[in-house]
């Protein structure tokens, strides 16, 4: 057991906070354009899906190369890059599933991001239920004619390619007639509306299929296979990379430390008042625990243990956590934590920032109550931890009832 | 960066695991409950001569680090191991080593390493306070002697040990100036001793009252007056070290319901498939495995001597605090009404991790510590 930075991993961090001071952009961006182009340039610079195999445009960077850059960057306040979601789930699922075609026609473009990318699993009535979609891909000659409804599709108005789970077979069980499929989103028939969230911000969409023409081709893996795939690529959505979300909550808690010693409570700094000291101080414990956690969790990925169901903790924690903070920082703050407009830029989190827009106390705490829902609720996770890292028997689920009742009428008896 | 336990540290909680579950049943532990003394001496002299200390080897010590010793108070978290481990080793043990007085140690930590020899801290009097400024009881010079007046409180298994160390005041009201370290046996005349009964029988505590207590200069350990830093320390060691093995009371306690969850039946079902039970188990290991990257954290950065060691220390104990407290007491709820009978064990967790939490900070005293370093700029540095 030793915790501290070899000295390779301290000269990278050097190297990465070098470039970044030379290069993050002082102005905000604004245009797609602008976006992509500060991409781009992390592309070029080996800072984008460096974790991946070389073959495939990656660096094969180590889990703690990759963790520094992340770390870094916040701390730098860059900009993030784009199709987060597509680096996490699509590309490894193109590696372990995909054909040699999908992977040369698609990689590539997606890490350089001249393509976008979004996630189109959740249905209106297939949430934590993932697997009980509805959104049908019937198999019409070499075509896969789509049809139904995703929703909670973060960035699809603005995405190029879509991952989507559709059903391709109505009559096996729930979990055996799934595909992965790759859409192009600007076919005809698939219409993208935003959804306005409660932060005010419009990041998540809804997707609409009317009769969209799919090449065969574009099947990821085997028909019928799409939810052993999508199980297997999940698990990296969650707990990845816990240390850029310390460092974001850093920043945080050591700019609410800063304006505690502005904010008058009770005729002193609030950072003089003892009940005060108590909750900042729970919340930096906590936070420094994150970071334990965080630290931990490299580690075994720096042995080369793939994230298995433990990941599940780490989402949990780190989710829940996050209201946690968010709740604090508003108890702190007073009504100056719920305000946007017109609060004193020494009481803000950044100064000058709008409704809707990330940079204010409110906005994070706002998007807290996302993080226990998005990507596997509390309560799945739970689930998860419960059945499969503590081996917990399995809940009595009306569906498995349903299916056994079923088999059972239909004179198979399997169990 | 590497959080994985190394082979040989693999080694030793296999070792302790093996050695007290062996010699420390819960038979012999409740027998220990009924016992005034409350521990079993040749019990404590083969764990003392497992070799299982952090002392220099040329004391008879293993010179394990703090990392091993928190591995072995989880060990002991788990049993829970009654007797006086804890106050010789971390308590007395790591003041002596901390006050740099190398006539002291070599007085005392060979009988220590060999089992001889049994020590505890006396810090607590009438108030609470962890600070310099609690310590009241007075110290003053007789000729060759000094006395010693005062009430020292909670003393762990002050009846039963062969010597305290007792944190005394030399002068002044407040602050770290003239505290004195000054080892008293527990037969010196002047001294009254209380046994406590206390809500955890398996950790012995005693009130002691020092009326007009001589003991010769060559006593104080450390320098007269100067003893504030080694206390602070070990205090420090203290904190992580309760952390340890209150996070070894979880882990059992939460152990126990996983088990019992599956075995269980309630309305034709297992409980554990229940969710209000199964998400209570899934917290609860969400909350060991938080204390476990807190202790173990800890314990590395004290023995690295990392920048952020004081803060690390006290995000332990309160966070473990916090966490003891919650996996003890569900495990209890888990197990429902068999959970709150004396036969059953799980009690004896639940007060061990109890009696640890406000000793050495409680949760309040920490938070607030870890706000002072972090204001302080004490803390990590990223590179």
């Amino acid at each position: 057991m030793d915790l501290s930075y070899t000295p390779q991993d301290q000269a990278f961090r050097q190297r990465v906070r070098a470039w970044l001071a030379e290069n993050v952009p002082r102005q905000k961006l604004t245009t797609m354009e602008e976006k992509k182009a500060w991409h781009r340039k992390l592309y070029d610079a080996g800072f984008i899906g460096m974790g991946l195999p070389r073959e495939y445009g990656g660096r094969d960077a180590r889990p703690m190369e990759q963790a520094i850059v992340g770390e870094e960057m916040v701390r730098a306040k860059a900009p993030p890059p784009l199709n987060g979601l597509g680096i996490a789930i699509v590309i490894p699922t193109l590696i372990h599933h995909g054909t040699e075609q999908q992977k040369r026609r698609f990689i590539h473009k997606l890490l350089t991001a001249e393509e976008l990318w979004c996630q189109l699993y959740s249905e209106p009535n297939a949430g934590s239920d993932l697997a009980s979609l509805q959104c049908r891909a019937d198999l019409v000659g070499d075509e896969f004619v789509i049809n139904g409804q995703k929703i909670w599709n973060s960035g699809a108005h603005e995405a190029d390619w879509g991952l989507l789970l559709a059903r391709t077979d109505r009559n096996a069980p729930k979990h055996q007639g799934i595909s992965c499929i790759l859409v192009d989103m600007h076919t005809p028939g698939v219409e993208v509306r935003t959804l306005k969230q409660i932060s005010g911000s419009e990041e998540f969409c809804e997707v609409f299929f009317t009769d969209v023409r799919v090449p065969r081709e574009n099947l990821v893996g085997e028909l019928n296979a799409g939810w052993q795939i999508a199980q297997t690529t999940l698990s990296y959505e969650r707990g990845g990379n816990t240390l850029s979300r310390y460092a974001r909550m850093l920043q945080q808690v050591t700019r609410l430390l800063d304006v505690c010693r502005v904010l008058q409570r009770n005729g002193r700094p609030a950072i003089e008042d003892p009940v005060v000291r108590q909750k900042l101080g729970q919340v930096y414990a906590e936070m420094e625990v994150l970071r334990y956690a965080s630290l931990r969790i490299l580690s075994r990925l720096e042995r080369g243990l793939r994230p298995g169901p433990e990941s599940s903790i780490a989402k949990l924690h780190y989710s829940e956590l996050d209201k946690r903070v968010q709740e604090l920082i508003l108890d702190v703050l007073g009504p100056y934590g719920q305000q946007v407009g017109g609060i004193p830029d020494e009481l803000a989190l950044e100064p000058g920032v709008a409704y809707g827009e990330t940079g204010s106390w409110m906005y994070a705490f706002l998007w807290s109550r996302a993080g226990t829902i998005y990507a596997g609720s509390s309560e799945i996770q739970k689930n998860i931890i419960g059945e499969r890292v503590l081996g917990l028997p399995k809940e009595v689920r009306a569906d498995r009832v349903a299916a056994q009742v079923a088999s059972a009428a239909s004179g198979d008896g399997a169990d | 960066m590497d959080f994985e336990f190394t082979e040989d540290q693999v080694m030793l909680r296999g070792l302790m695991r093996e050695f007290l579950s062996e010699q420390c049943p819960v038979s012999h532990v409740r027998a220990m409950m009924d016992d005034p003394r409350g521990y079993d001496r040749d019990l404590y002299r083969r764990l003392v001569q497992l070799g299982v200390l952090p002392f220099p080897e040329e004391y008879g010590g293993g010179a394990l680090g703090m990392i091993e010793q928190a591995i072995v108070l989880e060990e002991m978290g788990r049993i829970p191991y009654p007797g006086p481990y804890f106050s010789t080793v971390i308590l007395a043990g790591s003041a002596i080593m901390a006050s740099g007085d190398s006539r002291a140690q070599a007085r005392y930590l060979p009988d220590i390493c060999n089992g001889d020899l049994t020590m505890t801290l006396a810090f607590l009097e009438d108030g609470i306070s962890w600070g310099p400024d609690g310590i009241s009881l007075s110290m003053a010079r007789e000729g060759e002697n000094y006395r010693l007046d005062g009430v020292k409180r909670f003393v762990p298994f002050g009846q039963s040990v062969d010597v305290i160390l007792v944190v005394a005041r030399l002068g002044g009201e407040r602050g770290a100036e003239g505290i004195s370290l000054v080892a008293v046996p527990t037969d010196a005349p002047g001294l009254v001793i209380e046994p406590e009964v206390m809500m955890d029988l398996t950790s012995k505590t005693a009130t002691l009252r020092f009326d007009g207590v001589h003991v010769p200069a060559e006593n104080v350990v450390g320098s007269v007056g100067g003893g504030w830093p080694a206390v602070e320390i070990a205090l420090r060691q203290a904190a992580v070290g309760a952390s340890a093995e209150m996070l070894g009371a979880a882990r059992k306690s939460l152990e126990m319901s996983v088990d019992y969850a599956k075995v269980r039946k309630q309305f034709g079902q297992y409980i554990g498939q229940f969710q209000a039970i199964k998400h209570k188990l899934a917290e609860m290991l969400e909350l060991v495995e938080n204390a476990h990257a807190a202790v173990y954290y800890a314990a590395w950065a004290l023995d690295a001597g990392a920048p952020d060691a004081v803060l690390a220390a006290s995000v332990a104990k309160s966070t473990v605090n916090v966490a003891a407290r919650r996996v003890c007491g569900e495990a209890i709820q888990v197990h429902g009404g068999i959970g709150f009978t004396w036969e059953y064990d799980l009690h004896l967790y639940f007060k061990r991790a109890k009696h640890l939490e406000p000793l050495y900070g409680d949760t309040e005293y920490h938070r607030e510590r870890v706000l002072q370093e972090a204001l302080a700029g004490r803390v990590a540095g990223s590179v």
